[in-house]
């Protein structure tokens, strides 16, 4: 549905986009994830048609947004970033007169208006005025607007931004029943926000793309990178076993008291079984100096250690790289 | 252009929907109206009345005054359009929808437009009590309406534009007003410089208040329609292209 080839955007002397390819076929819930700065908003512009790419291509459903934009843009209900609306409307006004922009029939308008604001939940507030919303409702209005002309194609640039837990899964709720009629590309700079509704992920750091994959693969690069232990014993003993053990980079402590799990770094450069043998290492080592371990488990690392994994650059905060 | 349609219904809500609009129509009424009654009462105490002068050539041309009003009104009835857009970030919904800048710009122009003419209607009110108490020439009053919509329409296309090239509603009010305020001393000129030089020639040319008088005494001049027409088609066409030009920003 979304094709992109070799996208680059430059803004002056900065470039933004970087030579981004990737694909969006029908029916995905693709993530597009990557801290601030990555590049995420200025690529999902470019497909929505907003801003023109610098260099390459981008099709949507077979429609160029450049020479095609009319048709390209038909296509997508995009929300863009911190859901900009005319706070003098109503919601119903608002989604009424972007529905006849998005050439919505006279005959089908109101009823289609109806159906996205069912679906997005804002059917309560319909005639309450936009300014007098609160962020919660007012990115649901955003989405209400995106599916109102029953695109084929949702672009959604961080929807959960700025939200409390309760409207984040909420709106995650709202992304996956959203995939079951649309293909649905949704921005954010955190991961595990992407985890619960995405089937594929794009990892995009400083305007590159650096990983693209089934959410399963991205999950398991997270767990990898480091491991859990808790473990009974002197710990300047344990410590100093671990970081014998080949493939161990660093050993770091979780909180003072002796109950805190001893969080073990393995070397960035080892590979899923590799890492899976060093664990076994670990264990044995700890065993052998005497230590009861109690509890073994992998580490999620944060999206930034992710990030230093895939792109050999050290994570903020890590010395030994 | 099918997008013109729901773009023009929106602006002219988002218009008559917050106070400004209400607050510009109503400190214009109240200049006018003020206008109006001394030149009513002036002509009421003239002795003798020269034949060329009327109270309504005299309310339309020959009067600092419509300048003045519309130098203050056009800058802050336009600041807006584009401007406020880009600043709240609401263009890039606008944008993305299938519209064509075009048809943006278009109906944003028409909208203003529209108030502009809303603002000016209950003028009329002035001219029907002049015809009930004398002998009042409609042609001429046709003919200093046209000029009256002429020159909005110029000022209006001006202001439109310098709200497509700034992010900021002060700037594009600042460069509108200063635009027509050199435009107004241009014209101005007109007195100052001798007959028979091209300044002078120029300055004849851009005068609004030279244009005014025409058209308030029943002259329709093509030249004049064709420099506001001119002064109305131009910046609508660079608004337009500053609009493609964001994108590639």
């Amino acid at each position: 549905m979304i094709s992109v080839s070799h996208l680059t955007k430059r803004y002056g002397g900065h470039v933004a986009v970087d030579d981004v390819s990737f694909d969006v076929g029908k029916g995905e819930v693709v993530g597009f994830v990557g801290p601030n700065g990555a590049g995420k908003s200025t690529t999902l512009r470019i497909v929505a048609g907003f801003l023109g790419p610098t260099g390459g291509r981008v099709k949507v459903d077979g429609h160029d947004v450049v020479n095609d934009s009319f048709e390209a843009r038909r296509r997508i209900g995009y929300m863009p970033e911190n859901v900009p609306l005319y706070p003098e409307m109503r919601v119903v006004e608002y989604l009424r007169f972007r529905a006849e922009l998005k050439r919505v029939a006279r005959a089908a308008r109101a009823a289609w208006v109806d159906d996205a604001m069912d679906k997005a939940g804002v059917l309560a507030v319909a005639h309450r005025r936009i300014a007098h919303l609160s962020r919660g409702y007012r990115q649901r209005v955003g989405l209400a607007d995106a599916i109102v002309a029953r695109p084929p194609i949702v672009v959604l640039d961080e929807p959960t931004a700025g939200l409390d837990p309760n409207q984040v899964r909420e709106a995650r709720a709202l992304i996956r029943e959203l995939g079951r009629e649309h293909t649905v590309v949704v921005s954010t700079h955190i991961l595990s926000e992407v985890e619960a509704c995405a089937t594929r992920v794009l990892l995009l750091h400083r305007g590159r793309l650096v990983a693209q994959g089934p959410m399963d693969e991205i999950r398991a690069m997270r767990a990898g990178t480091a491991l859990d232990v808790v473990v009974r014993g002197p710990r300047d003993v344990l410590e100093a076993a671990l970081l014998r053990v080949a493939g161990v980079a660093r050993v770091s402590r979780e909180g003072t008291d002796a109950a805190a799990p001893v969080r073990v770094h393995f070397a960035r450069t080892l590979s899923g079984p590799e890492r899976e043998e060093a664990t076994e290492r670990c264990v044995a080592a700890l065993v052998g100096a005497g230590g009861g371990v109690r509890e073994v488990r992998p580490a999620r690392s944060s999206l930034e250690e992710v990030f230093s994994v895939l792109t050999h650059e050290p994570a903020p905060g890590e010395v030994d790289a | 252009m099918r997008a013109f349609w729901p773009i023009f219904k929106r602006e002219l809500f988002a218009f008559f929907v917050t106070p400004l609009a209400w607050v510009l129509i109503v400190v214009f009424l109240i200049v006018q109206g003020m206008h109006f009654f001394l030149l009513v009462d002036h002509f009421s105490r003239a002795t003798d009345v020269s034949g060329d002068e009327t109270p309504l050539s005299a309310f339309f041309g020959n009067t600092v005054l419509l300048y003045l009003v519309l130098l203050m009104l056009v800058p802050a009835m336009t600041m807006r359009l584009f401007a406020e857009e880009r600043r709240s970030g609401t263009i890039e919904s606008l944008m993305t929808a299938p519209v064509s800048s075009a048809a943006v710009v278009l109906a944003k122009y028409a909208a203003v437009l529209t108030t502009y003419v809303a603002m000016w209607a209950p003028t009329v009110l002035y001219l029907v009590i002049l015809g009930r108490t004398g002998a009042l020439d409609w042609r001429a009053a046709a003919s200093a309406y046209l000029g009256v919509l002429s020159v909005g329409a110029g000022y209006l296309g001006l202001g439109l534009c310098a709200s497509a090239l700034t992010r900021s509603q002060f700037l594009a009010m600042l460069w509108t007003a200063l635009v027509l305020l050199a435009l107004f001393i241009l014209g101005i000129g007109e007195f100052v410089t001798r007959e028979g030089t091209t300044m002078h020639a120029v300055c004849a040319h851009v005068s609004v208040w030279a244009h005014m008088n025409d058209f308030a005494s029943g002259v329709v001049d093509s030249r004049h329609l064709v420099f506001y027409g001119t002064l109305t088609v131009l910046p609508l066409f660079v608004a337009t292209r500053a609009v493609d030009a964001w994108r590639w920003g």
